[in-house]
């Protein structure tokens, strides 16, 4: 049986990162991935890399954020030339639009709470500088203003995942698609990992970054993780000329010219990905609102994927008390967080050390927590 | 939920057509929806406003004429985008975008051509064999100049023969297939049973020869030119051409049906392509969703009418107006028509088989829209992509406005040859609803 220093189980947008950092740092790893049809959320991603909103009510969860916005470029660079393309990342600040006076006021309370918490780059901007921000762009006239923070950005989210496939690969890491993972056992002081397929390896550590099938296999390694599946939905137009200097939540012109609209929350517990008219007529009705030259746009391409969501929304990292060296990490921002992912959290699962503000991202805090809904997956 | 139509129909070709016709005339109240300006779908396109010349049109123009002189409500240049679960349809018409709520929903949206990606067929000059005969029916378009017709199938035979007769000059045809093959010859016999599809085949092959049209049997075909096509390189020797028309044979149009959730498709190893899982009447494995014709498998013209037929009896047992017995009784001898159609197929589908994939060079772009190679769908197989998805994550091939509906095919094949299995075993493109771009005005006007 093939022998790894580290087994990370799920090949999405979490379990690649890690798995290639730990591969860059000299660890003989391999990546675990189920088929071509799985849920994975890492299809799906919006494609921002985000600060402004992440971590109200968790103030940890906004400096690992920061932390990774600083490592962004860095990783940027070196994944651009594993995947042979540009990723675009592209950090030139990012908006949420504010569509009425209350909209407005809800984000200014929301901001001041943020630079409460230690988030202090985020701002409130009104349409005038918004205008003097992005000179000639058509914003509709219900656009009242918008938070601002300069150190946001975007990137192509599927470049990114196959610039970090390929940087595994680079680095000796392995990648075996095509089944999920059935049982773990320890056997004289590793681990056993078996397929559903029949296929089984040895690994001295183990990552669960299995996005909504988490829950099932961390308990597989003595770890209480609940995770549920939250539905989002995207839109793509057809390349138009640049339209929208900055990207903004729910709307973004990508590197090659679309528009990407998004995106809903659907906690419906369903595990299915099909987008629904209703949903993407609300996201196209909003869209055409803060851009009104969208209307004539032609939509070519929609989807939906489902984001693993922890009960307080926020990530979960931990190496297990049950199992040693076995950790799990989860969370719906796998873009974002890429950057983590791939530096301190590689280094965590090397044996330096969890990270103290991924340490105080234990999922032990759920146990304290109301109960909620967890389908079995 | 209170419907407003019994059944939906997607699709004026010979199934639709007929289903129509038949659902209208047992009680049902019938919605058609075609992308076109009239009926007819593809095979007898513009029917109506040309003179009927061989057989095949006699079928189309009845059908059309049925069509018109029932009480069917018939809705053209309307495009179906979405089909939700409680049968709602959503379709763009004049701009706008409509829906309805159907009791059933018969797709008949036929067959596309499977792409043959040849070096060079993204230059301007080359296109399909299909959308040559398109222009030659409803514009009149016959081939001038140095013509080439590349590929396999029934349908290039019968297109060459079509631009003939019109008067048309072919330079050449190049056939790529490679003769009867041994696995042919067991479907023979019962191929004999439908002996008019044999002979029809025959004839167009000898019509054409008899018009003095060179025929090259061809391993390979490149085209090229300086941005445009001024000449193709058959087995190394150079022709001059203005024009060269691709062909490799026709799949099912699955592009809606994949996007129903629980639909369920099937790899069908003799035609080479996926298809929607039916049962004898047309149902697929999605509740109150059926498909009839050539999306359902390819069988032609005439089964794809006596299939939209027998779907119409199941739509009327579904719906309460008749019985299981008087289904059946009715379905009988449409049902000994569709098998005397379908005789045939085996033996043409064993004839001609796709190109293999591993002919295709890695510089060719397969993705004409994203402009993504074979060699690059290649490398994503390397880096792990087991299906279409995943390769389409990876590579953005499938991505573009046609949504994987003219790559699909030859993308799945490229994967399933380079990872050395079973087609059966590579997903297909999963589509999603909207199936066919919309404009986001038309989306958000449905907004609540």
């Amino acid at each position: 049986m093939e022998r790894y220093d580290v087994a990370v189980i799920g090949g999405g947008m979490v379990g690649t990162a890690i798995g290639y950092g730990c591969a860059e740092r000299g660890a003989r790893v391999i990546v675990l991935d189920e088929g071509d049809v799985a849920l994975r959320a890492a299809r799906g991603n919006f494609g921002l890399v985000w600060g402004q909103s992440k971590g109200d009510g968790m103030p940890a969860y906004g400096a690992w954020t920061r932390l990774s916005i600083t490592l962004w470029p860095s990783l940027a660079e070196r994944v651009s030339g594993f995947a042979g393309r540009d990723v675009c990342y592209s950090p030139v600040g990012g908006l949420t639009f504010c569509l009425s006076e209350q909209e407005l006021a809800e984000r200014r309370d929301f901001v001041h709470r943020r630079h409460n918490q230690g988030h202090g780059t985020v701002r409130i901007v009104d349409r005038r500088e918004l205008l003097e921000m992005m000179p000639g762009c058509r914003l509709g006239p219900e656009v009242v203003g918008a938070s601002y923070d300069p150190t946001d950005g975007h990137v192509d989210p599927l470049t990114l995942l196959r610039g970090l496939h390929a940087g595994l690969r680079a680095a000796g890491g392995v990648h075996l698609p095509g089944a999920p993972v059935v049982a773990i056992e320890p056997v004289g002081g590793e681990y056993r990992i078996a397929r559903a397929d029949g296929a089984a390896v040895m690994a001295r550590r183990i990552v669960v970054a299995a996005g909504v099938a988490t829950t099932r296999i961390a308990a597989m390694v003595g770890l209480d993780v609940p995770v549920r599946p939250v539905r989002g939905q995207n839109i793509v137009t057809e390349r138009l000329a640049p339209i929208l200097p900055k990207p903004a939540s729910a709307i973004r012109q990508t590197g090659d010219g679309t528009i990407q609209i998004g995106v809903t929350s659907e906690d419906d517990g369903i595990l299915e990905t099909p987008t629904t008219t209703a949903a993407l007529a609300k996201m196209a009705a909003r869209a055409i609102r803060v851009l009104p030259p969208l209307a004539s746009a032609r939509m070519v391409r929609g989807w939906a994927a489902l984001r693993p969501m922890t009960p307080d929304g926020f990530p979960a990292y931990a190496e297990s008390a049950t199992h040693p060296g076995c950790f799990v990490a989860v969370c719906h921002s796998g873009v974002t967080l890429a950057a983590v992912h791939a530096g301190p959290m590689a280094e965590a699962v090397m044996g330096g050390g969890m990270h103290a503000l991924a340490a105080e991202l234990h999922p032990d805090r759920f146990a304290r927590m109301p109960i909620q809904h967890v389908p079995a997956i | 939920m209170s419907t407003d139509v019994d059944l939906l129909i997607v699709g004026a070709g010979p199934a639709g057509m007929a289903a129509a016709v038949t659902a209208r005339s047992r009680g049902l109240t019938v919605l058609l929806l075609d992308e076109n300006a009239g009926p007819g779908g593809q095979v007898h396109r513009g029917i109506e406003h040309r003179a009927a010349k061989d057989e095949q049109d006699a079928d189309g123009a009845k059908l059309a004429a049925a069509l018109r002189s029932s009480a069917v409500e018939t809705r053209f240049r309307a495009t179906l985008w979405a089909v939700e679960p409680g049968g709602k349809v959503f379709w763009s018409e004049e701009g706008a975008a409509r829906s309805a709520v159907a009791g059933r929903i018969l797709l008949c949206t036929g067959a596309t051509e499977r792409p043959l990606p040849i070096p060079g067929w993204t230059l301007p000059g080359v296109m399909t064999v299909g959308a040559a005969q398109i222009a030659l029916k409803t514009a009149g378009l016959k081939p001038q100049g140095d013509v080439w017709i590349a590929g396999q199938g029934p349908l290039l035979w019968l297109y060459a023969k079509q631009a003939v007769e019109a008067g048309g000059r072919l330079a050449g045809i190049v056939d790529l297939s490679h003769g009867i093959p041994p696995a042919a010859l067991r479907h023979l016999p019962r191929a004999l049973m439908a002996p008019g599809y044999l002979l029809k085949g025959l004839a167009w092959q000898r019509r054409v020869k008899r018009a003095g049209v060179r025929v090259i049997h061809a391993e390979e075909i490149r085209a090229e030119g300086e941005g445009r096509l001024a000449r193709i390189v058959v087995d190394g020797t150079e022709h001059a051409a203005d024009l060269l028309l691709l062909h490799d044979g026709v799949v099912p149009n699955t592009q809606i049906t994949r996007a129903i959730p629980g639909c369920a498709h099937d790899w069908d190893a003799v035609q080479a392509c996926w298809k929607p899982r039916l049962d004898a009447w047309g149902n697929t494995t999605a509740e109150g969703v059926m498909v009839a014709g050539d999306g359902g498998g390819i069988g032609g013209a005439r089964a794809a009418a006596h299939a939209g037929r027998l779907a119409a009896l199941e739509a009327a047992r579904a719906l309460g107006r008749m019985t299981e017995d008087q289904r059946n009784a009715e379905a009988g001898t449409e049902r000994l028509a569709l098998n005397r159609q379908l005789a045939a197929r085996p033996f043409l589908d064993a004839l001609f088989p796709p190109r293999p994939v591993t002919a295709i060079p890695d510089e060719t772009i397969i993705c004409r829209c994203e402009e993504v190679t074979a060699g690059k769908v290649r490398e994503a197989v390397t880096l792990g992509c087991l299906g279409s998805n995943q390769t389409k994550a990876f590579t953005r091939t499938g991505m573009g406005p046609c949504q994987g509906r003219v790559c699909g095919p030859v993308v799945h094949a490229v994967i399933a040859a380079a990872r050395g299995v079973d087609p059966a075993q590579v997903d297909p493109f999963r589509t999603r609803f909207p199936t066919k771009p919309l404009t986001l005005g038309e989306l958000a006007a449905l907004a609540e």
